[in-house]
């Protein structure tokens, strides 16, 4: 394990090859971006996008098959069923979820590229953009076409994962607003972990960093999954819910960000042995391989985990507290 | 103080952009979930988090020249 932090250093400019780095990233980056929300929008049925109008359609999972539906009331129940998802349909909305979660970004970019320079601050921005998106479109995707063909350890069925409701512009499965999201949580939680306690490590701040991100989404996730916002919808599967929200959630907020802080923190040394190139081909390499890697991990948890609840004799989904 | 600020804002943007996220994001929109009682008090949870956040802000500011 590594010393006491040294703090990272700006990466010198090379603008032959930053100007070709950013071309490349941000055009690919562009070009997955355009793709992606052609699908979602105009052509739903390729990756079955649910439905925000007519949420009887829903399925793997069924309405009836998310967590969502246990905590509606009746009048709920009606009120979904006739007007369907919160501002589902709502493009004001939907600009201005985009736009103020780019500004966000944009600021944070802007800190990135003064402090660590433009293929640093690239680097993070695009990495984590990518990371985090490829990760949660897994894990969305998967419950889309896999849900309710598993148990899980407790022999109750798996229906679904998870989706997001909302987004004008989308990277796979996953709307922008949550890719930046990541970005900027993930720089200002690194960050701040990093200024709050100077003398700790890498591993210390990427493990600060993730618990800031955890414990901020302890309380956001409820709320944004609640009836009256539903941002996005949980199904049913999990044998563990805290707070109304499958606890394998905040084990990925803290992997995510404790990951990609390693990852990102290691370039400089990569770039030291490999050159910025070969530097930045392998970050690039070790995050689409981490995604596969964290959703094989969590898999590995739930059952390993599950099986030792069922071994105890739990029977059934436990709630934290009861009645969430 | 301000000045000093608004001439190095920059240097707090990060700390903006998380404010902002964790106040529009969990704290507004908890006034809006009616189902949920003691939705509003779960966010004693991230006081901590706040508080770090708050710390490295404050502590950016007194490296500030």
């Amino acid at each position: 394990m590594s010393g006491p932090a040294e703090p990272i250093q700006p990466a010198v400019a090379r603008p032959s090859y930053d100007k070709k780095f950013g071309m490349v990233a941000y055009g690919l980056l562009f070009l997955a971006i355009l793709s992606s929300t052609y699908l979602h929008h105009f052509q739903p049925q390729v990756l079955r996008v649910p439905s925000n109008t007519d949420v009887s359609t829903w399925k793997h999972p069924a309405l009836q098959q998310t967590i969502l539906w246990d905590g509606l009331t009746e009048e709920g129940k009606t009120t979904l069923l006739s007007k369907g998802v919160p501002l589902g349909d709502s493009i004001p909305a939907l600009v201005f979820g985009d736009l103020f979660t780019i500004f966000l970004g944009w600021i944070c970019f802007l800190h990135a590229r003064r402090h660590y320079g433009f293929w640093m601050a690239s680097c993070f921005l695009v990495g984590s953009f990518v990371f985090t998106g490829l990760e949660e479109s897994l894990w969305i995707l998967s419950g889309r076409f896999f849900g309710g063909m598993i148990n899980n350890p407790l022999g109750e069925p798996v229906f679904g994962s998870y989706w997001f409701t909302r987004g004008g512009l989308w990277f796979l499965e996953t709307p922008i607003v949550a890719c930046l999201g990541w970005f900027f949580i993930a720089y200002s939680c690194v960050l701040t972990a990093g200024k709050a306690f100077p003398r700790m490590n890498l591993w210390g701040r990427a493990t600060v960093g993730g618990l800031i991100a955890m414990t901020i989404d302890l309380w956001m996730d409820p709320i944004q999954t609640s009836p009256e916002i539903m941002a996005w919808v949980w199904g049913k599967g999990d044998f563990l819910l805290l707070f109304g929200i499958p606890h394998y959630n905040f084990i990925g907020w803290f992997l995510l960000i404790f990951l990609f802080a390693i990852f990102w923190e290691k370039l400089p040394g990569m770039e030291a042995g490999r050159g910025r190139h070969g530097a930045t081909v392998r970050f690039f390499l070790i995050i689409l391989i981490a995604a596969f890697a964290v959703l094989f991990l969590i898999w590995c948890w739930l059952y390993v985990f599950g099986a030792v609840l069922a071994g105890i004799g739990i029977e059934s989904t436990i709630h934290v507290p009861k009645g969430w | 103080m301000w000045k000093k600020i608004w001439k190095n804002r920059l240097e707090f943007y990060p700390y903006l952009a998380i404010y902002l996220f964790w106040f529009m994001g969990a704290f507004l929109n908890s006034f809006q979930v009616r189902n949920r009682p003691g939705i509003v008090a779960l966010g004693v949870v991230t006081i901590p988090s706040i508080a770090l956040i708050t710390l490295a802000a404050v502590r950016t500011f007194r490296e500030l020249p």
